[in-house]
């Protein structure tokens, strides 16, 4: 269709298809992490820490301050 | 439970719960351990630079879980709205200090007023302010 306009139709579809798969992507990412950002740049100390955390509280990141250990995780 | 070798050879020894704190507190509460449990700390690495046997050094290490609990106890008995700020923070920012500044300050001075513990990072050069103590860092986080 002869319009000023007509080459912006399949532009906005291009912005609109690229925003989905981005806000798809980080939908899944951040459900694997508690709807939190995920981990990134992780030595061999932040992996220990993050199983560490696992054996804890049953979650990678699963955070607690209770100094008091869960009897299911007593041997850390 | 039948007991392996390795705890027959050391015998019964007394029982000290494990700390239950995951990582994002243990880190935001870091430095206020190395302050207040510096001597448990340094004997526990003094012990295992003579011997990497995880018997060798029991006794000093129940020292050091010990002390790290009773502090994390202190901690969120006296500053816990500041501590548990500071730990979601750095939870959400892929546990990076430099990122949660606003967040720390509040927690230091609580943990200086309650308590009398400072944050000092080991190994700043002489005459060089800390780096969580300046106030415009050039490196700092994108947004404010």
């Amino acid at each position: 269709m002869p319009v000023p306009w007509e080459a912006l139709i399949p532009s906005a579809l291009l912005v609109t298809m690229f925003g989905v798969t981005g806000t798809l992507a980080n939908i899944t990412f951040r459900a694997q992490n508690q709807w939190k950002p995920p981990r990134y740049h992780l030595e061999r100390w932040d992996e220990m820490m993050i199983a560490r955390d696992n054996r804890l509280t049953g979650h990678n990141r699963g955070q607690t301050s209770d100094p008091v250990i869960p009897s299911r995780a007593a041997s850390s | 439970m039948s007991t392996t070798k390795e705890q027959q050879a050391v015998g019964p020894q007394p029982h000290v719960a494990e700390l239950g704190t995951t990582s994002a507190p243990l880190k935001s509460a870091a430095f206020f351990i190395g302050a207040y449990c510096k001597e448990f700390n340094e004997d526990f690495m003094l012990c295992k630079a003579e011997s990497r046997d995880p018997a060798h050094c029991l006794k000093e290490g129940r020292r050091v879980t010990r002390c790290a609990t009773d502090l994390i106890t202190k901690m969120r008995e006296n500053c816990l709205e500041q501590f548990e700020s500071h730990w979601a923070c750095l939870e959400q920012n892929n546990h990076q200090y430099y990122r949660c500044r606003t967040v720390e300050r509040p927690l230091n001075t609580c943990m200086f007023e309650k308590l009398g513990l400072v944050k000092t990072i080991p190994g700043t050069p002489e005459g060089r302010k800390q780096i969580h103590e300046i106030e415009n860092p050039v490196l700092k986080r994108q947004q404010k």
